[in-house]
């Protein structure tokens, strides 16, 4: 069958429970935003086709349990993913104290992923307590790239989801790249390699 | 029902896209987004594209196997301004026998060559493509500007001559996309000679059922412009070359455009059908004498005739020119040429992005959509207490939301080996609920092992779709017919009145009994009431009765054992299967089974290897069977019986779900201590 697409990409949304990881996919999928909180209990996932430099960019956004219970179960999901979005919540510190173990999930369950942190509920100053500083500096030290939404006004989400699809795209075409050189480059090498190999041999 | 057809009805109306609800409920769930995707930017078209006019330039000319020797550019460019495309169809470019049979010839790029040079020297040209099959070549040409804007370019040869199948006579296509509108070019050479009008028609037939563009899968006609040119070869009928001149002489070209054979055959529907030919103004292009504009005046004298014929077929082609080039004398036929203002459909980038992107949007939409969904009326399930072998069953209910057909079962997690733990039982762990149904699923537990509580979260699957976790938890009962004997011996009141503090000091403490309490209580009540009850240990008790009989043992009771003596006795067979470690325990079964056939190798194992309590234990019961086969006449049980049966049990199997099947080995062993003095393998206390 003819794909629609160039590229086929798993994202997926992890965070503490609560923090907006729902509500960033509906707000990215559907555009739409629902005021009352049904906690996600399991994994669901929604297709969205971006364009990226002319690219179609299919992407499979999964979304995950947050709450504790589910943490071993949820991190079999990790797998075959290509990026990875890490929520909290700007109005609780506690959801940003525990980026770490998440991306320390991360760590123990994917080799080589691309990753965003992403402060949901920026939207209300009064209530923010994970001060932006704060959070950009952390992401400066674990090289991440920082964003702050909201899924209920609808603030910085699709440049979110773009920015780490795009990493996504660059990274597999980077790798492609070095996979075309070192092709020619074997192909060379071993031609060195026989000879000297023969050298020694006899 | 009526809800249901009001939903389905809704959502078709609602949809922008034409899949019907029933396609997908039958289980068609893929969407085939490729080809909905060009049927929809193909029923959209006129928002994103808009027509701009282009010229284009028909020519065609049969060469008479002359070579290239004169310029063509009164020809090619004998407009003003450049044309935007160039179709220009040679016949007879050679006609030697070399050509004919092996299809080559230096003439094909003298010709082109001087096609090249021909074309109007206002633009620079591109050629798009060059086709010949044998003496007939066709070559496409775009102003260079629009080349990047051509595309699926493919072309195809049919030969109708010799064997109806030869190059000799046949057509030649390109096909290409111009901008959005599909392109194509027919130069044909139609068999000659007066009366071979019905031939003609055939080889027209032919080329059309023939001509396969690879990559592409559209015939000629189903081209959105087709441009059909060549020497047809059809003549002017019933008037004899001296009328011919005559009337042409008199200019009356409506008599002889109706004795036009091609005129004719077009109009009983015979060829050309849907095509259209503008009005012929010029005078018959062949035959002539060579280099002259006169007609034949050979010995034949063949009369005049409209061989070379350029026609339409089409929307949005709008006729310019129509014309013969009287100076180009080398052959004898003259060149044609047509022009043409042509219609072509070009796309607009940013508003075709935007409505792509916007299809894709509804397509996304609609896969989300698409997506299998249920809702489960609970997702956190807590039994009540629960306790051994007292199954308790609770119901979910999952309701099909979605709009397809959704197929679940319950997974297991990595690195398990099941999807859900040996006290649960999920029935039915899959099953298809279709749009609107709902399936109720059984959750049963019973608890067979010591635990203190039971947890799992189990996950139910969709195919093609998401997951959900349901979490199973309950706190268990600590029942005596769970825990090991070595912490039963250490016992002397019923378990349920010990705190768990003094359940965990119990387990350092010092031995108290020679054997579990338990088994004592059910023995001494068999030996005082069961010893002469017939098919003492083969009725299977009712349930309750069980229930009772645990109860009493766990929690204590002034009162009497509870129930049937054949209760008593089931009880006891239950409690030997369930306590944490068998009485024979599992590292000596293989010893055992080989030792079987002599007691005193048995016995050596009883005294030597096997544990003190688990020794009191199997002792004690293998006396208290001594004793009940005294009154086998009452009871009816023989050695061999008791012995099959308390095999396996005493000498149980890991698995205990494992089919009950006696094992003749264990049975042997267990025979050895019920037919022999036990006195000496009795063991004091240290």
């Amino acid at each position: 069958m003819a794909r629609d697409y160039d590229h086929l990409f798993k994202l997926l949304i992890i965070g503490d429970s609560g923090v907006g990881k729902s509500s960033l996919l509906l707000r990215f999928s559907d555009n739409t935003f629902t005021g009352s909180y049904i906690t996600t209990i399991g994994v669901d996932f929604k297709i969205k086709t971006v364009n990226i430099n002319g690219q179609k960019v299919k992407l499979q956004i999964w979304d995950t349990a947050g709450q504790e219970r589910f943490r071993t179960i949820t991190s079999t999901y990790y797998r075959g993913t290509h990026g990875v979005i890490v929520v909290y919540d700007v109005t609780n510190g506690e959801s940003f104290a525990n980026v770490k173990r998440w991306l320390h999930e991360i760590e123990q369950n994917c080799d080589l992923v691309n990753k965003v942190l992403v402060g949901n509920k920026n939207d209300t100053p009064e209530r923010k307590v994970v001060l932006t500083e704060d959070a950009q500096r952390f992401a400066d030290t674990m090289n991440i790239q920082l964003f702050e939404t909201s899924a209920k006004d609808n603030i910085n989400v699709e440049e979110m989801f773009m920015a780490i699809t795009r990493l996504v795209l660059r990274s597999k075409l980077d790798m492609q790249e070095r996979q075309n050189d070192r092709t020619q480059n074997d192909t060379v090498n071993l031609r060195k390699t026989n000879k000297q190999g023969r050298k020694k041999c006899c | 029902m009526n809800q249901q057809n009001r939903n389905s009805s809704d959502l078709t109306d609602q949809s922008d896209l034409p899949i019907t609800r029933q396609h997908i409920a039958q289980g068609q769930t893929a969407i085939n987004r490729e080809s909905m995707l060009k049927y929809q930017l193909k029923l959209r078209e006129p928002e994103y594209t808009q027509t701009q006019e282009f010229t284009v330039f028909i020519g065609t000319w049969n060469v008479n196997g002359q070579p290239p020797s004169v310029s063509l550019r009164s020809w090619l460019s004998a407009d003003e301004d450049p044309p935007d495309v160039y179709a220009v169809g040679f016949q007879e470019i050679d006609l030697s026998k070399e050509a004919f049979l092996f299809n080559d010839t230096p003439r094909e790029a003298e010709w082109n060559k001087q096609v090249l040079d021909g074309v109007h020297p206002k633009a620079k040209y591109r050629c798009v493509a060059l086709i010949r099959l044998v003496g007939m070549q066709l070559a496409v040409m775009v102003n260079i500007q629009h080349y990047p804007h051509v595309s699926n370019i493919s072309y195809d040869t049919v030969g109708t001559g010799l064997l109806g199948k030869m190059g000799n006579k046949g057509g030649v296509a390109i096909r290409l996309q111009l901008h959005n509108t599909t392109l194509c070019f027919v130069n044909c050479h139609l068999a000659a000679h007066v009366e071979e009008f019905e031939r003609r028609n055939q080889d027209y037939k032919d080329i059309n059922a023939r001509m396969n563009f690879k990559r592409s899968p559209l015939a000629i006609k189903d081209h959105e412009q087709v441009y059909w040119l060549g020497d047809l070869n059809y003549r002017i009928t019933d008037l004899t070359t001296t009328q011919v001149k005559t009337l042409l002489a008199r200019n009356e070209m409506t008599t002889l455009l109706k004795a036009d054979q091609l005129n004719q055959q077009k109009e009983r529907g015979n060829v050309l059908l849907d095509y259209t030919e503008a009005d012929i103004k010029f005078p018959p292009t062949y035959k002539y004498d060579l280099n002259s504009d006169t007609f034949d005046t050979s010995e034949k004298a063949r009369p005049p005739a409209w061989t070379d014929r350029i026609l339409w077929r089409g929307k949005g082609i709008h006729l310019v020119g129509y014309r013969s080039h009287m100076e180009l004398k080398i052959s004898d036929h003259k060149p044609v040429s047509a022009i043409f203002k042509s219609e072509i459909s070009v796309v607009d980038q940013s508003k075709f992005r935007k409505i792509h992107e916007d299809l894709l949007k509804k397509m996304d939409k609609h896969e989300n959509e698409y997506l299998p969904h249920v809702t489960i009326d609970q997702m956190e399930i807590i039994y009540d207490l629960v306790k051994f072998r007292e199954p308790q069953t609770r119901e979910i209910t999952i309701a099909n939301t979605g709009m397809v057909p959704a197929e679940f079962e319950f997974i297991k997690k990595l690195e398990e080996t099941s999807y859900c733990k040996e006290w649960l039982r999920i029935i039915p762990y899959c099953g298809n609920i279709n749009p609107g149904d709902k399936c109720d699923v059984k959750l049963i537990v019973n608890l067979e092992s010591d635990l203190d509580k039971i947890y799992d979260i189990l996950v139910l699957h969709l195919k093609g779709g998401k997951d959900m976790f349901i979490t199973v938890s309950g706190e268990c009962l600590k029942s005596s017919f769970t825990l090991p004997m070595s912490l039963l011996s250490r016992i002397n009141m019923p378990i349920l009145r010990l705190s768990k503090e003094q359940l965990v000091q119990a387990e350092k403490g010092n031995v108290l009994y020679s054997v579990p309490r338990e088994i004592w209580l059910l023995i001494d009540h068999l030996y005082r009431h069961g010893l002469k009850t017939r098919e003492l240990f083969e009725s299977s008790a009712l349930h309750e009765e069980l229930i009772k009989i645990r109860d009493w043992l766990d929690n204590g009771s002034l009162d009497p054992i509870p129930g049937s003596v054949q209760a008593t006795a089931e009880s006891l067979l239950l409690f030997l299967s369930y306590t944490k470690d068998p009485v024979i325990p599992y590292n000596l079964h293989e010893s055992c089974i080989a030792a079987a056939s002599n007691f005193q190798n048995c016995r050596q194992i009883i005294v030597n290897k096997v544990p003190d309590l688990h020794r009191n234990v199997f002792l004690y019961i293998c006396m208290f069977l001594q004793e009940f086969l005294k009154y086998s006449n009452d009871n009816g049980y023989d050695a061999k019986t008791l012995a099959s049966l308390f095999g396996d049990i005493l000498l149980r199997d890991v698995d205990r779900n494992a089919k009950p099947q006696a094992n003749r080995g264990k049975a042997n062993f267990v025979y050895n201590f019920l037919v022999n003095d036990l006195s000496s393998s009795i063991v004091p206390p240290k």
